[in-house]
Order: structure tokens, then sequence, then C-alpha cells
């Protein structure tokens, strides 16, 4: 066979790459969402109703962010929503005015987002080794760390404070949620920063490797388990960002917050084009997942549709997400073999 | 061959988003009518968030302003948060920017509702919360509630008047509610204070921490009629709890009507149509009622009086009442659930 046959054989199979290519695609459907929803609803291109969208999405960014390298990594973690309010409650409990272990001390802020970024990271990495190093399923794993954290979180509240939440925060830690041009920077600074880790670095190929085919990533000398561990910590690490800002937005430490996210986060990976078997995704593609799910929610509300209504729509966005991944997959197993079929 | 493979898949994704644009825009346009467009029209639009819609006590609130809203020629703008208050957050700033006139609230809990209320402050929107109160906070709001702690304690001193008839000393139990509720915390101290006035009479030998959560009453009471199995007398910190309570006597053979040998005497609190209909077969003896109708005309008028520029009362206090199978009758008219238990029919 000539190269130019071999060449028309591939590109037989290349239509539904076209849909498979998150990025292009995604932004195609953000661009169409947007000017539908401009044309139709003047509120919703209104500076101020953009700026809503833009704000409530990062707590939600930072989430599904951290969702991205674990998927990549052809594993998933339902624990991260959970996480947030263990990390919200740990916060509250050493910032709080009220019943803080450092209340109204100069240093409750700084120690307050240590905590916070060490309890999410320390919980992430505990999920990444049973994962990695005593070969449990993802799914069991942080099902079971999201039930943990869950009960700790409500049980610290209830043993330390005596009460439900935690109230009465330092005001430069409310400032963080306050104001957008504080959290905005925040939150796509670190998605910037996982993006690049996650398209540019070593372990971003490792994890990609590692998603691709496991074995044949151990065998080419990816150190696999550390691997599995950093993906499950920065998924840790990224959930304390978003407990951080949802507990400075609501100016409250609570364990429900983060909970009812857990759909979003994985439908945001989803919808952006990360695949769920793991090999594939990118931190920008979630990006653009998250928009689409905080601009469809958004122009919904504003049509004044019930949030029952909302909620299916976006059940029925995530559902078609899911099935564009399995047909993905599908797509790129059948075309692999063909291309080696016009090949031999 | 690079630009033969980029054309047809730019003009495709091109045709793709376009169809998309043209979808949703027909959408929008559908359903732009009588929304968005009415905060431009003169007419008064007000911004309703509940927490949610899973009992028939809010789903009757929530009815009966539409209604009250439909009588006044007021647009409503609607959402659910299902119990997340970084939704409301942002459905209240939703509002915000559709400049709506005011907003009413039914908040999660006291304290995450506070910046909602600042938020609706800075816009200089005036803001009502419904049935549920803020912590204490210097942001301007006004609040419709029931006041829980003086109904229960009538509620339940009644219900100890009932139980004490056939044993003069009687043993308690209370389901409580979601101690983040102000709600729920006013309901248990007014069954405490209407113990301690029965000087000694009453033994509670169960607290049982519920979260509103039926499964948690189910299994709750169940450990406690099994530790104690001549509990006299229950009360249920929201009559929605009662499918729960009724599942759990009627396996212990207890589930009884008044005056019946071995009835446990029942109380409750909201005036729903389960406990209506419990009343009127009688098994329930008596439960406190929030006049949902009170607080919802309640609630309206503070948003009128304020785009009025009379400035409405911190607080407005729902008298509710206490109904017994005495009074039933007479105090149909007044109970939500009668009305939500006949509509049902």
């Amino acid at each position: 066979m000539t190269s130019d046959e071999s060449w028309i054989a591939r590109a037989k199979h290349r239509g539904p790459r076209t849909l498979a290519d998150g990025s292009a695609f995604m932004l195609a459907v953000n661009v169409a969402a947007f000017a539908a929803f401009a044309i139709a609803l003047p509120d919703f291109r209104s500076p101020a109703n953009l700026a809503t969208v833009l704000v409530s999405s990062l707590p939600l960014l930072l989430l599904a962010t951290g969702q991205t390298f674990v998927l990549v990594s052809a594993g998933i973690d339902l624990s991260s929503p959970a996480l947030v309010g263990l990390v919200s409650v740990c916060g509250g409990l050493v910032m709080s005015a009220d019943v803080g272990w450092l209340a109204n001390h100069p240093a409750a802020v700084p120690v307050g987002l240590l905590a916070m970024l060490a309890t999410g990271t320390a919980a992430g990495a505990a999920n990444g080794f049973c994962v990695a190093r005593l070969q449990m399923p993802p799914f069991m794993v942080t099902l079971t760390t999201a039930m943990f954290a869950g009960g700790l979180a409500v049980w610290l509240v209830h043993a330390v404070a005596q009460t439900e939440t935690l109230f009465n925060l330092p005001e430069v830690f409310l400032a963080l949620g306050r104001h957008g041009w504080v959290d905005g920077p925040l939150a796509v600074g670190a998605a910037f920063v996982a993006h690049v880790i996650l398209a540019r670095s070593l372990v971003g190929r490792w994890l990609h490797a590692l998603g691709y085919n496991a074995r044949a990533a151990y065998l080419s000398g990816v150190p696999t388990s550390r691997v599995i561990v950093c993906a499950y910590a920065l998924s840790g690490l990224f959930a304390a960002l978003a407990a951080v800002l949802l507990t400075a937005r609501l100016e409250t430490a609570s364990p429900s917050h983060g909970r009812p996210l857990l759909l979003d986060v994985i439908g945001a990976a989803v919808i952006g084009g990360t695949s769920l078997a793991g090999g594939r995704g990118s931190v920008l593609w979630t990006a653009w997942g998250v928009l689409f799910l905080a601009m469809l929610g958004n122009g919904l509300t504003l049509l004044n549709l019930s949030d029952f209504v909302i909620t299916i729509i976006k059940g029925l966005v995530i559902l078609t997400a899911a099935l564009l991944d399995q047909w993905r997959r599908h797509w790129r197993t059948t075309s692999a073999s063909v291309a080696d079929t016009v090949i031999a | 061959m690079t630009a033969h493979r980029i054309m047809p898949r730019t003009r495709f994704l091109f045709v793709l988003a376009a169809g998309a644009a043209v979808v949703l825009a027909a959408c929008g346009g559908a359903g732009e009518s009588g929304t968005a467009g009415d905060a431009r029209s003169g007419r008064l639009t007000i911004g309703v968030a509940f927490e949610t819609l899973q009992t028939e006590f809010w789903v009757a609130a929530w009815n009966a302003l539409q209604a009250r809203a439909a009588e006044r020629q007021i647009t409503l703008l609607e959402a659910v948060s299902d119990g997340d208050p970084a939704k409301q957050l942002d459905q209240v700033r939703t509002f915000l920017t559709r400049r709506a006139d005011g907003i009413i609230l039914v908040p999660k809990d006291g304290k995450t509702v506070i910046p909602m209320i600042k938020a609706a402050n800075a816009a200089g929107v005036p803001i009502v919360l419904l049935n549920r109160p803020a912590d204490a906070t210097d942001a301007a709001h006004t609040v419709v509630a029931p006041d829980n702690a003086t109904i229960t304690r009538d509620t339940v001193a009644y219900l100890i008047q009932q139980a004490r008839r056939s044993n003069p000393r009687v043993k308690a139990a209370i389901l409580v509610g979601d101690l983040s509720d102000v709600n729920a915390v006013g309901r248990r101290d007014g069954f405490e204070a209407a113990v301690a006035d029965a000087g000694g009479s009453v033994d509670v030998v169960a607290r049982i921490p519920t979260d509103w959560n039926q499964e948690k009453a189910l299994a709750g009471l169940q450990t406690a009629l099994q530790a104690h199995p001549d509990i006299g007398l229950i009360f249920s910190s929201s009559d929605f709890m009662f499918p729960s309570v009724k599942s759990v006597l009627s396996a212990a053979g207890r589930w009884k009507k008044a005056g019946e040998p071995g009835h446990v005497v029942l109380g409750g609190f909201d005036g729903d149509a389960t406990a209506w209909r419990l009343m009127v077969d009688g098994y329930v003896d008596a439960t406190g009622v929030q006049d949902v109708f009170f607080e919802v005309d309640a609630a309206l008028r503070a948003i009128l009086d304020a785009t009025q520029g009379r400035i409405p009362p911190p607080r407005i206090a729902d008298p509710g009442f206490v109904l017994t199978q005495a009074n039933r009758a007479s105090l149909e008219a007044r109970t939500w659930g009668a009305i939500v238990a006949k509509q049902g029919q």
C-alpha cells in the first residue's frame, strides 16, 4: 500500500476526531452558548452578571482542576467536595474569633491557611497512597474518604465548638472571597500553574502515560506509585484552595461546604474533554467545561426555569459529554486497529 | 494538505456553534417574556430564593407566595438552592444583576445568609428572610418568623396535660431538628421550657438528633423505644417526621388513637397536611401551627413598604397557634395543612 492510500485510510476516520478534540470543540460550544444567551437575554451580557458568572465558577474551577490530574491518571476522586467541608472546618477551628485556637491572634490567618492547605493535601496524598501502594480501587478509596471527611468535619465542629458552623473569621481572610480581584487571580493563577504542570512538565507526561497504559508506563521507567500519590495530593490541594474561597465567600466555616458540587466537578472535566478512562485531558479543557456549566446555569436561571429543570438539563449535558467520551474512546481504538491493518 | 484538514473542521465547528446559538437563542427568546423584561416594564419584580422545597411547609409557602404575588401583579424571579449556600449566594447576585426590587429568602442557616444580606444592602435592595432568621448582624434586613419557643412551649404544655391524665409521671421523647437552624433550637428550647414548667412530672428519656432527616428520626426513635418501651409522649420538632413516628410505633404495637389503651400522646410543629390528617384520624393530639399565609403576606408587605420608602420593622413575629383536638374545627380555615389536605383529596 502506498503512503497516499495509507493517508486516505486514516482520513476516512478523521471525522469523529473533530468532536474528539476537546479544546476547539468546547471553545466553539462556549462561544455558541455565550452568543445565544447574550442575544436572548440582555441581562446575561451585563458586566455585573458576567462578573457573577466568572466569580461563582471559581471554586468549581479549582475542584475540577484537581480532578483533572486524577482523571488523566485513570483514577477518580469522589472525595474532593467532601474534603472542602473538612478543610473549611479546620480553617475555622484555627481562625474563628469565637472558638478558634488562634482567635484574634496575628498569626491566625497564615496558620489557618497553612492548616487548610496541609489538611487537603494530606488527605489527597492518603487517597493516593491507598490507590498506589495498597492497590485499592480509586472509587472505593475516595468514596470512603468522602464519608470519613464528612463525618470528621461534623464531629470536629460539634466536639470542639458545640455548634454546626464556625463564624467570626478574620477580616483579612474574608477579603479573599469578598472581592473578585482577589479570588479571581488566585484561582485562575492556580489553574494556570496546574495547566503548565499537566501540559508541559515531566510529571504531566508521566500522568498521561500512566493513564493511557499503566503497565507500559511502568515498564518505561515511570515512577507510577509516586505519580499517582502526586495526582491525588494535587486534587486535595486544589480542594483546599476551593475551601478557602468558599469559606471566605460565605464568611462561615461549615462541614457542608462543597458537598453539592461532586457531579459538577466530574461533569466539568468530562464536558471539557478529559477522558474518564484516563490518558487524555487538560486543565484548559476543564476550564472550558467549568465556564460552560457556569454559563448554562446562569443563563437558564435568567430564563426563570425552575431549579429542577436546570438540574435535569445539566445532567443531560454531562451525560452527553460522557457518551461523547465513550464514542471517542471507541473511535480511537477502532482507528488504531484500522491504521495498523492499512500499514501492514 | 494542512489547509484541506483545517478548513472542513473549522467550517464544521462554525456551523455547530451557529446552530447551537440559534437553538439556544430561540429558547431564550421564548423564555424572556414575563421575566427579565418585567424588571424594566414598571411592574414590581421580587427575587424569591428558597433553600429547599422538600417538605410540605416550604411547598405551601412557595405556592402561597406565587398566588399572593399574582394577585398583586408582582413578577417573581424564582430559585431553589437545594441546601447549598454558595449556590444561593449566586442566586441572590443574579437577582441583583436583574435589578429585582426586593428579595425574599429562605436561607439554609443563620450564618451563611449574612453575605447575601450584605450583597443586597450594597445594591440598595430590600431583603426579607422568611421563616429563618439570621445570626446577629448589623446588615439591614427584615425577618418574618414564628415564635418557635412560645408556640412549642404551649403545644408541649397541652401534650403533657393530656399525657398526665393517664399517668402522673410521663416518660417523654423529643425528635430534635438540625440545630444549625434557629427554628430547631427555638422548638427544642420551647419543649424544655414546658418540661421545666411541669415541675418534675416529665422525664425526658430521649432527645433524638435528626438533622431534619426522616431516616435518622426513624432509627433514633426505634432505639429510644427499645430502651424505654413505656414512653408516653413524643414531640416531633417538625410534622414532616410523623411518618417515621408512625412506622416505629406501628412496629411496636403502640400506634393507637387518642383514648385507646396504649396511646402515645403525640405532638409536632408546623401544622402540615400529614399532621392535619392524623389529627382528624385521632392519632395526633396537638401541633403548633405556623401561619404560612400570615408570613407570606408580611414578607410581601415588607418589600412593598421598602420600595415605597417606608422602613419595614427588623422583625415581624408570626404568632402562630396551637391546634388541638378541642379547637380543630374552629381553626381549620387558618390551618394551611388543612387546606393542602383538602386540595389533595
